[in-house]
């Protein structure tokens, strides 16, 4: 037992222990502009005591005493809670590590990022890019007082790429990106070749009215309909009374088309791990299956709430933060048509590439309403060009199960954290200008 | 060895052309309430530090929570400096600015520091009950509460030494009401500010307000889409200054870039005469303030717009040095993590002349819109959702409204503002200001009431 729990003297306990060595690279307007390498470690220290939850986190990664009492000091006043922290389990051990990533120099993730601006560069010389590349390793050490003691090394790296191109009256800002936990995975090219695309359907802006449209979302838009969602899928959310899905189990809530399944197992997952940030091996949780909602995801301690086992989705985004439940990799289910055959049936609507205000505004009801970032029109099966100071409005409830035109079969990792396909929805409310 | 020595060895031993190390110590709190459970209680401890080198026109940046490799993690940013001056033909350099030797210690009223545990749980528990007790369709709540005492030392190559004590203390309060599936509404309260635990006290009416305010949302009308005149209230105002015009004066996404730099260019009009738009590093109590940034320079009242007319951007050392200005003392970093970058500090619209009764005269059809749940832009672009929001009919106030969106031109909407209000009201929420990655750095921003025709609005 390591010196924190021993420390403890009987009563029970959790220590997390996080290295993290990231090294991001800069680039500004095309050019290089900083390097910088980041090693961090803090450990973070769970109790309970007299049946009480205490927590304190530290980068003193020495000092075990003054630890041990700041968190028996909070669990003086901490809930009464049910959770005992799980014993060992076996588990199949998930990809984590890559070590092409791991011998990616300074100088390699320069290059990387030099091709690229380069590349873009060639397609328009008006444009004005910004890169990033972050490659991280981390470390994660997890023991209990039941038993628990496991370690990881993971992998990860992340590339983001901004390109401005602003003219009289007129400023077109695009953003990609790409994060993978096997450097194989990066998806360079994809990257490369959407913004060339995207850039030259931006060259003319067409007017928007407003009416009732079709909707195309592209992978990366489609976080407008998935993120509400997504949200109604937390077991906290469902045992609080928060989530419209609450009690739904069984019910068909969406398009039959449609499944939603979060996986913390997948082999080279962006947030695949073999065990969670509690110990907890990775599993598969289906959350819905050609429409019926089948389960939600949970960490130990909404788990004990609502009397149902974890999924394996107690997650803490560093060492400073208590658990708390995050998806792991979502994955929505592919149709059979190409984002191009799915626009060609279209005879007036959008295709939406990203929006503003994500997250914003009331999205558990599902509501949304969020102004295009990156949108083009859609006129009798073509994009005819880009359109400005648009909105779009709906519920995604709704638009997912009673409006599915169509899910593409170019599903792809977007935002570390989704799997999806194009998603085509009728009857977004659209509110644009006409000039 | 004393961490100071450590710190100026380091520096000593650097041959980079500029050197600058900053060093935190951290203590902070948290109490969280989730509905009738108590989410979290935690004490923490924190200690790290960066080094940030420029060798040859480029920056090489270290982050690390072992002090005792200083020395070492210095050697790597000169390195790593070297390496990007070699390959970057875009050389940085810094305004010169003063050297600075100073000490700033935060006066707190009750330093939350000798608070008990105990004490600022059962407070939070008491603001949770209210949010809780107020109405049966309250399904959920959360009431936070967060302190952090940072000690910053930042020493650089030029000779400055700062020792700067910053103080944050945060409540924010929610409530969830239900009436049944998809007819799920929140209201909240957020506080923000640089003071002692006196800050937190007496927020018993700001509880009852959000438990209220999510109820009441249950059966308002969402609003239909469109072009509207419309008020902000000092809050959403603030937001909207902070969010869509704000980040536009940072120079550090313009400096590089002349198309954008054109854009940005000073003495152009960019609203009527009545509105001035300032950036104060210190006004006294609130959450935004920095005696010093985050590379030793004095903070500054910064005139973005002044009678309509753009007078000035933010700058950091470097932004200023390009564009042959003079730094702003708006360089920060949310902590240790980080490098500085341009960013705000407390940022408002200045007193107009104009009544809320004369703004709402005159308006036949609009909207009242008040608080942000929060916005988001992309330069030109921006998107605010109000917390809530009336209708305004022949220039009164109707009834509540939901799902209020606005969105726009910041340019076209600046130009827009065709009244200004003589009641001014800054506002430091729980959260704070997200940039670079760098989230939630301590800012506040204000205004009084703005009025704004040709709004468009997306309701459902």
């Amino acid at each position: 037992m390591n010196s924190f729990l021993a420390e403890l003297k009987g009563r029970q306990g959790e220590l997390y222990h996080l290295q993290t060595q990231t090294l991001p690279v800069k680039f500004r307007s095309g050019k290089l502009e900083s390097i910088k390498s980041k090693e961090l470690e803090g450990v973070a220290l769970r109790v309970i005591d007299g049946g009480r939850v205490g927590f304190a986190t530290t980068t003193n990664v020495k000092d075990a005493r003054g630890l041990v009492r700041a968190a028996l000091a909070t669990a003086t006043f901490g809930e009464k809670v049910s959770l005992a922290f799980p014993a060992q389990e076996d588990f199949p051990p998930v990809d984590t590590y890559d070590p092409a990533i791991v011998e990616l120099s300074q100088s390699d993730l320069v290059e990387l990022g030099q091709d690229l601006i380069a590349r873009l560069e060639r397609v328009s010389s008006e444009v004005d890019i910004n890169l990033s590349i972050n490659k991280v390793v981390e470390t994660v050490k997890l023991t209990n007082t039941s038993g628990v003691d496991v370690e990881e090394e993971r992998t990860r790296i992340l590339l983001s790429v901004d390109i401005e191109k602003a003219r009289e009256g007129d400023i077109f800002l695009l953003f990609e990106q790409s994060e993978a936990s096997y450097l194989s995975e990066l998806q360079v090219d994809r990257i490369a070749n959407s913004l060339i695309q995207q850039l030259h359907w931006g060259e003319r802006i067409v007017p928007t009215a407003s009416k009732s449209l079709p909707v195309v979302f592209s992978p990366a838009g489609a976080i407008c309909l998935l993120l509400p969602v997504i949200v109604g899928f937390n077991g906290k959310s469902v045992f609080m009374g928060t989530s419209p899905l609450k009690g739904r189990i069984g019910e068909t809530a969406f398009s039959t088309d449609l499944s939603i399944t979060d996986d913390g197992a997948i082999p080279h997952g962006v947030r695949s791990a073999s065990f969670d940030d509690e110990g907890i091996p990775t599993t598969h949780t289906p959350l819905a299956s050609n429409g019926v909602i089948k389960g939600f995801v949970y960490d130990l301690r909404a788990a004990s709430l609502a009397g149902v086992e974890s999924t394996g989705n107690g997650s803490r985004g560093g060492f400073r933060n208590p658990p708390k439940i995050a998806m792991s990799n979502v994955t929505i289910s592919v149709g059979t048509h190409s984002q191009e055959e799915i626009i060609a049936k279209i005879d007036e609507g959008l295709l939406v590439e990203s929006a503003l205000g994500l997250g914003q505004g009331n999205i558990i009801s599902g509501q949304f309403s969020n102004n295009v970032a990156v949108a083009f029109k859609i006129e009798h099966g073509k994009i005819v060009g880009r359109v400005k100071n648009t909105m779009i409005a709906g519920n995604a409830y709704a638009l997912l199960k009673d409006s599915l035109i169509a899910l593409g079969n170019d599903r792809r990792s977007i935002h570390g954290m989704l799997d999806t396909p194009t998603i085509a929805v009728g009857g977004v409310n659209v509110i644009g200008q006409v000039k | 060895m004393k961490e100071k020595e450590l710190l100026l060895q380091a520096i000593a031993g650097s041959n980079a052309d500029y050197t600058e190390i900053r060093i935190e110590h951290e203590a902070r709190s948290q109490v969280q309430f989730q509905k009738d459970k108590l989410e979290n209680l935690e004490s923490s401890t924190e200690l790290g530090g960066i080094v940030r080198c420029l060798k040859q026109g480029g920056w090489g940046i270290a982050v690390l929570n072992d002090i005792s490799q200083l020395p070492q993690k210095t050697q790597e940013a000169e390195r790593m400096a070297s390496l990007v001056g070699r390959h970057s033909s875009e050389a940085a350099a810094l305004a010169e600015v003063p050297v600075v030797q100073q000490t700033v210690h935060a006066k707190l009223e009750r330093d939350f520091r000798d608070v008990s545990l105990k004490e600022k749980k059962e407070l939070i528990a008491s603001y949770n009950r209210i949010l809780l007790s107020h109405d049966k369709r309250v399904v959920s709540t959360s009431a936070r509460y967060t302190d952090s005492f940072r000690e910053v030392t930042l020493a650089n190559s030029e000779g400055t030494f700062i020792v700067q004590q910053v103080p944050d203390i945060t409540l924010l309060l929610v409530a969830v009401a239900s009436a049944g599936k998809t007819n799920i509404e929140q209201g909240f309260e957020t506080l923000g500010s640089a003071a002692g635990f006196e800050f937190v006290l007496g927020r018993e009416e700001q509880a009852t307000n959000a438990a209220k305010r999510a109820v009441d949302l249950l059966s308002a009308r969402s609003v239909d889409g469109g072009k509207y005149t419309v008020i902000l209230d000092p809050g959403l105002a603030g937001v909207f200054i902070h969010e869509a015009f704000g980040h536009g004066c940072e120079a550090d996404f313009l400096f590089k870039n002349e198309r954008m730099a054109e854009i940005m260019t000073l003495g152009k009009r960019f609203a009527n005469n009545e509105l001035n738009v300032i950036d104060d590093g210190y006004v006294p109590g609130l959450r935004g303030n920095i005696p010093y940034d985050d590379e030793g320079v004095a903070r500054a009242k910064t005139y973005l717009i002044k009678n309509g007319i753009l007078t000035s951007l933010l700058h950091s050392r470097e932004t200023a040095k390009k564009m042959g200005a003079i730094p702003t003392g708006n360089a920060r970093a949310i902590s240790y993590e980080y490098e500085p970058i341009v960013r705000m500090t407390n940022t408002y619209i200045d007193v107009g002349v104009h009544s809320f009764d004369e703004m709402l005269a005159g308006i036949d059809s609009g909207i009242y819109a008040i608080k942000a749940y929060g916005g988001q832009t992309m330069f030109e672009q921006f998107t605010f959702s109000a917390a809530y929001a009336y209708e305004i009919v022949n220039g009164e106030l109707g009834e509540m409204l939901k799902d209020v969106v606005l969105t726009g031109n910041v340019f076209k909407t600046l130009r827009d503002i065709d009244m200004i209000g003589d009641d001014k009201q800054l506002y430091g929420g729980s959260g704070g200001c997200g940039k670079g990655g760098q989230f939630p750095l301590p800012v506040t921003d204000g205004s009084p009431h703005v009025r704004i025709t040709n709004v468009m609005i997306g309701g459902k």
